[in-house]
């Protein structure tokens, strides 16, 4: 198994609360949700499991060792089963099969179409990369059914998505951090070894 | 289609700064090693950031080196002394979008400005045989991106999703070619990483197009050339600002999911900058600007 500090990207020498502040500022920026509608979603998925791993191994390690043990919660994947009329559609969505997928819904009769046929829709174009179809599908099929959970999450993110308030963003938004400085510093001097001393910005 | 992809230099470290310019200075000379001197005159910032990419991602360590800029022999610049491949293949990249742009604009422009265009085209026609010698999968990538561009512009119904694939669909491609290319300890998995680089391209693609597409929106009403805002939203650009920032967030946003995704590289801290502070910055100016001229007019 691989180094589980340096899946975290954190020294040996961290203490409990910095690892604890890494995992959770990875866990955010992983989170499934924020992947849901990608065709990167497995991506995500296994990197948050890698990163949950992680962080459990070394909660391990440093209890068995005696040090301070901490109370953490998992930041687990939000693949809550769904009833679902088309699972057929969902598994082809999920195989990446993206056209044959649009082919079966697409025989759905029009008047039959319910939120969730909205929803698929706007899975298969969000997928295709298409988000401004894939935003009117997700939105139609949130209004149809403003309860289901699935349907809401799916159209806040894409919503949240569309002004600044995603997770990516908002790692920087607090400006430079201490943090920062650290990863640049180790940035110029990673080049500076590479030239051997000669270089630029030596 | 260039020069929107920047780096946000107040947020940038001196050193992070020099590697920048460093890899810009090196793309040109490479361009003018490979092609000639006169075709470093066409390289863009977009591709400085495409042979960063690249740096970043494989085993090679770019070496820099102290030489002295061709156009202004004051200044100092550095050089990469070795590394040829991440630069020759952006130059390639360079100079088969430049190509394609040309042979767009001779073909959409007003009579005395194709006149112009005319006598660049046996310049640029020589440097693409070239480039496309070298690597004739990048090429095939523009040119099918120019084809699907012309059908789906021909297409009366176009909407802003297809009019923007042709562009997505070219980056995705040669980002996803990355791996092809270079060799590689850190992309542990080829076929992931290849699957993270498509989409981070497409939207990359998709964002640049959206952004090119608002950024001429004037001209192109002037001209009744063909613009997918205008096609689908109406030319009363006041009324679908916001509509436009949302497409461009999401693109974004799209693009920095799917970058951090893939593993990190050397110079993961610039290519950061760039996504997270100079595109916003380039985005805000764009959506600005075009709003300070409709008040002016």
């Amino acid at each position: 198994m691989t180094n589980p500090y340096v899946v975290l990207g954190v020294s040996e020498f961290a203490t409990d609360e910095e690892i604890k502040t890494k995992y959770r500022e990875l866990a955010k920026k992983y989170h499934p949700d924020n992947y849901a509608d990608s065709p990167l979603a497995d991506v995500a998925e296994q990197k948050m499991k890698e990163i949950n791993e992680a962080y459990d191994a070394i909660c391990e390690m440093r209890r068995n060792g005696g040090s301070s043990s901490t109370n953490y919660s998992n930041y687990g994947s939000s693949s809550s089963y769904t009833r679902t009329a088309y699972p057929d559609v969902r598994r082809l969505i999920q195989d990446g099969r993206l056209d044959d997928a649009m082919q079966i819904l697409n025989g759905v009769s029009p008047t039959s179409r319910d939120a969730e046929w909205y929803f698929l829709m706007g899975m298969i174009y969000s997928r295709k990369g298409f988000s401004e179809q894939a935003y009117s599908y997700f939105q139609r099929a949130y209004q149809m059914n403003p309860q289901n959970s699935e349907f809401a999450a799916a159209f806040n993110s894409m919503n949240s998505r569309r002004t600044y308030q995603n997770p990516g963003y908002n790692t920087y938004d607090a400006g430079c951090s201490a943090c920062d400085i650290c990863t640049g510093i180790l940035c110029a001097d990673a080049c500076c070894n590479c030239c051997g001393g000669r270089g630029m910005c030596c | 289609m260039f020069g929107y992809i920047n780096i946000d230099k107040k947020r940038l470290l001196c050193g992070e700064y020099e590697v920048y310019k460093g890899i810009y200075c090196s793309l040109c000379k490479q361009m003018g090693k490979e092609y000639s001197f006169l075709s470093r005159f066409v390289l863009s910032y977009d591709c400085t950031f495409f042979a960063m990419l690249v740096m970043s991602l494989q085993d090679e360590c770019p070496s820099f080196s102290q030489g002295r800029c061709r156009f202004n022999p004051f200044k100092k610049c550095s050089f990469c002394s070795k590394d040829e491949k991440a630069l020759s293949l952006a130059s390639a990249v360079c100079i088969s979008t430049t190509y394609f742009k040309l042979i767009d604009n001779i073909n959409d422009s007003p009579f005395y400005k194709r006149i112009f265009y005319r006598l660049l085209q046996p310049f640029f026609s020589h440097w693409r045989k070239k480039s496309k010698r070298n690597y004739p999968s990048i090429d095939k990538a523009v040119e099918d991106m120019m084809k699907n561009q012309s059908v789906a512009e021909s297409n009366a119904e176009c909407s802003v999703d297809e009019a923007c694939h042709p562009t997505a669909q070219m980056l995705s491609k040669i980002c996803e070619m990355i791996p092809e290319f270079i060799e590689s300890d850190k992309l542990s998995d080829i076929n992931t990483s290849k699957r993270i680089l498509s989409t981070f391209g497409y939207h990359l693609g998709r964002w640049i197009y959206l952004i090119d597409a608002i950024d001429d929106i004037k001209d192109d009403i002037k001209h009744k050339s063909f613009n997918p805002f205008i096609l689908n939203y109406g030319s009363d650009y006041e009324f679908y600002k916001d509509k436009v920032e949302a497409l461009l967030n999401h693109a974004l946003s799209e693009v920095l999911l799917s970058y951090n995704l893939l593993e990190k590289g050397r110079f993961d801290s610039i290519i950061n900058n760039i996504i997270a502070f100079g595109m916003p910055i380039k985005q805000n100016e764009v959506l600005g600007c075009s709003d300070k001229n409709n008040i002016e007019e």
